[in-house]
């Protein structure tokens, strides 16, 4: 597959993961504040036309201020047009009464729950979404990082949908788009960098095994639904009660082999001194918006408290399937230490420093180091050749120079000299010099990668042993 | 940034190209020994100094006025013996009754490239006044400061094996050499070649320069600029230090050894035609930066444990600046 094809589908990907779980939380908004008057669809519409301009005026060689002014003047006219078609469709576009109503409309938005707070917000946050994605460079990190984002907030507001009892009618298609999308992505993601056990051994078949696996998934999904049903879940907790019950019976005939100590007698009471009846006094009443603000600080703290609870067991779960994949024969899971909570993290950090930035202006200009994508990309390569060499029995050693190494390796592999020179001028010269490679080079690299991993490690080993 | 890096870049290959007109011009006269060769020159790039030793008859004097004569500099030389007096090698205020005044006449040292042959021949008291000379550019006769010519190389060269009459060199003599560049006997068909050679007439004779002083000096600046990461400045650092904590060693590398290594590693990598250094550069120059400045334990010595080899040992256990997390 072409590079670019795959680039464009990868943004698809994205965008439409990112687009189910938009599409499910406004949906609940707009049932939930605007009594679903507002066109769900029409406000998503926002957020590919904020990739498209964002884009286009990527192209022009304008300095970052403009970009970034135009770009947002650009959102103030959607939003505009947005409140115009979903809000005021009766009046007329060159009637003034619309834009007359319009702020009174979005002052009272910051007290009251408006459906103008959703078209401001979401339009906002699509916006802001559709820059970002015409600005990042998607890889597999990328893709699964989307992938765990988007499934939290879909879970958070499936949640919330269910406990505030939201009749949620695309909840079940929302998911399995989002699902698709996101196993579609990462593969492509990780297939793109030639690092996945598909591109592998298996090279040739990956699309057919990647259809394979969608088809699987969604069969074992259809499978489940229709095997876990209402009346299953019913018996399920009969059987629970009636095991219940009986621990409960055990416990009591256990408890009744004992003697019950014989009720003696109590001395009378003493006649109790007559007491005035208090005035009732109270210390301090909390005042009502002390109580409401308490009352949301409770409300993000269990929001916080499920969102953890969230980011545990989806770590749990990827790192039980992580420790079920490297088990399996010919396959190499590739480590994603904290993709999720790195961005996290960076995000609240970012935060934290704008929000320092503009209080201290004069004492937060310290230097941020942060590394570049094709150096990440060309260390992971050669973590990767090294990962692969210590599979097979020959590990670098710690006073070993990348060229030192070089020579081991092609002592027991000759056949593949041109490829492991390669990757070890393109990471020598990025680790310690002052270049960085680029694109073709990273996808050589990553050619020369794949073509090393075809040979068999234990034949390596065995040559190794032999010498 | 960006300019800086192309400056650099172009720098590299400026010094590379010179660098191979420099080792071919000098091989003319050097069969085989490219080793050699690029370790002078190293030496010359960072403006340092070197000791050649070893074996009488293999070509250390050979190669010092090989090198002398490829560059465009003025060169003088100075045979040691015993009896050679300071004055003899920096100058002396001398009466000159036409003008009848004290006039400075400067010494051999007065020059861009001296050759210091048999050095432990000289007597302690004539070895020591190179110290200011070689560490400092400078030399001071009867109060009068003189600053040296630039570039100024000492290139001098000692046996190793003949002690008898000689003065062993001492620690800060020693300490003020870049490096140390041992010869070694040539092969079977090096020396073939080093007799066909020389059957008609020594090649020396028509050794012309390929560099001039001037830039020289450029290149020496160029030098400087060579890209150095932090974790390799670490390793650098490592390694020196750990010659001060081995248990085989009763005098570790100075500071300046580090920083000897530092420029030498730059040089080196831009010989090669990088202008990055990597950990490859510093191993290589581990052994003839700092072998010489170290003084071995007397166990070591009876247990037949070379500086070289001690150095080598720390060289394979300190580790190497490459991706960790595996």
């Amino acid at each position: 597959m072409k590079l670019d094809w795959c680039r464009g589908i990868l943004y698809v990907t994205i965008m439409g993961m990112e687009s189910c779980w938009l599409y499910a939380l406004i949906a609940l908004l707009n049932k939930q504040v605007a009594g679903g008057h507002l066109s769900t669809l029409g406000l998503l519409l926002l957020y590919p036309l904020a990739f498209g301009f964002n884009k286009l005026i990527q192209q022009l060689r304008w300095p970052q201020v403009g970009l970034r002014s135009t770009s947002w003047l650009a959102w103030a006219v959607g939003m505009l047009l947005m409140m115009k078609t979903q809000m005021y469709s009766g009046a007329a576009l060159s009637d003034p009464a619309w834009l007359m109503a319009l702020p009174q409309a979005i002052a009272e938005v910051l007290y009251t729950f408006k459906p103008e707070l959703i078209i401001l917000v979401s339009s906002a946050v699509m916006w802001w979404l559709g820059r970002r994605l015409a600005h990042i460079r998607i890889n597999f990190a990328t893709s699964v990082s989307e992938f765990q984002f988007g499934l939290a907030i879909l879970l958070i507001t499936f949640f919330v949908t269910s406990q505030l009892r939201v009749d949620l009618a695309d909840s079940v298609p929302i998911a399995l788009i989002f699902f698709v999308f996101a196993l579609l992505g990462i593969s492509i993601a990780h297939a793109q960098e030639s690092t996945s056990w598909l591109s592998g051994l298996y090279q040739g078949h990956w699309s057919g095994l990647l259809l394979v696996s969608i088809g699987l998934i969604l069969i074992l999904g259809l499978l489940i639904s229709s095997v876990v049903t209402p009346d299953l879940l019913k018996l399920i907790l009969a059987a629970l009660k009636w095991v219940w019950g009986l621990i409960i019976k055990v416990i009591a005939f256990i408890a009744s082999l004992f003697p019950e100590p014989e009720p003696g007698k109590l001395p009378p009471m003493p006649p109790m001194p007559e007491m005035k009846p208090e005035e009732t006094f109270k210390l301090w009443t909390m005042p009502e918006s002390l109580r409401s603000g308490l009352g949301l600080g409770l409300g993000i703290m269990w929001l916080g408290l499920i969102l953890i609870a969230l980011w545990r067991v989806s770590s749990q779960i990827f790192g039980w399937l992580r420790h079920k994949l490297a088990s399996m024969a010919g396959a190499e899971v590739e480590p994603l230490p904290g993709a999720f909570r790195a961005d996290f993290l960076s995000l609240l950090k970012r935060i934290l420093l704008k929000l320092l930035r503009v209080r201290l202006p004069f004492q937060l200009r310290g230097k941020s180091v942060s590394i570049l994508p094709e150096v990440a990309s060309i260390k992971q390569i050669y973590r990767q050749l090294l990962r692969w060499a210590a599979a097979g029995g020959l590990p670098r050693r710690k006073y070993q120079t990348p060229y030192e190494y070089l020579y081991t390796l092609v002592d027991l592999l000759p056949q593949a000299q041109e490829d492991l020179n390669f990757i070890t001028q393109q990471y020598v010269a990025t680790r310690y010099g002052t270049s960085l490679p680029n694109e073709d080079a990273l996808h050589q690299s990553r050619q020369s990668l794949q073509r090393i991993r075809q040979n068999r490690l234990k034949r390596m080993t065995n040559e190794y042993a032999n010498a | 940034m960006d300019r800086v890096i192309e400056e650099a870049s172009q720098g590299a290959l400026q010094i590379k190209e010179a660098a191979d007109r420099f080792i071919s011009n000098v091989n003319k006269v050097i069969v085989g020994k490219k080793e050699a060769i690029e370790l002078v020159l190293v030496a010359l790039l960072c403006e340092g100094h070197v000791l050649i030793e070893d074996v009488p008859g293999i070509g250390k004097t050979m190669l010092a006025k090989a090198t002398a004569k490829s560059l465009e500099c003025s060169f003088k030389r100075v045979q040691c013996t015993p009896d050679l007096l300071p004055s003899d090698v920096t100058g002396i205020h001398y009466f000159n009754q036409k003008t009848s005044e004290f006039e400075f006449r400067p010494g051999p040292i007065m020059a861009n490239i001296l050759l210091v042959d048999e050095i432990n021949r000289a007597t302690p008291r004539t070895q020591s006044c190179l110290l200011e000379c070689m560490q400092e550019q400078q030399v001071t006769v009867d109060l009068e400061t003189v600053p040296l010519p630039r570039p100024f190389l000492v290139i001098a060269t000692q046996n190793p094996v003949e002690l008898e009459g000689t003065f062993p060199l001492p620690e800060a003599q020693l300490d003020r050499f870049l490096l140390r560049v041992k010869l070694g006997y040539p092969s079977e068909d090096e020396e073939g070649a080093i007799l066909s050679r020389f059957q008609q007439e020594n090649p020396l004779d028509n050794l012309t320069s390929v560099i001039e002083a001037k830039e020289l000096l450029e290149l020496q600046k160029l030098c400087r600029q060579v890209y150095i990461e932090n974790s390799v400045r670490n390793y650098i650092i490592t390694i020196t230090r750990s010659t001060r904590s081995h248990q085989g060693i009763e005098l570790g590398a100075s500071p300046r050894a580090s920083l000897g290594l530092h420029l030498a590693s730059q040089a080196l990598a831009v010989i090669r035609g990088r202008n990055y250094v990597i950990p490859d550069d510093v191993k290589y120059l581990a052994v003839p930066t700092l072998a010489h400045r170290l003084i071995p334990k007397t166990e070591s010595r009876l247990r037949g444990q070379s500086v070289e080899k001690i150095v080598g040992e720390i060289v394979s256990t300190v580790p190497v600046p490459v991706e960790e997390k595996v």
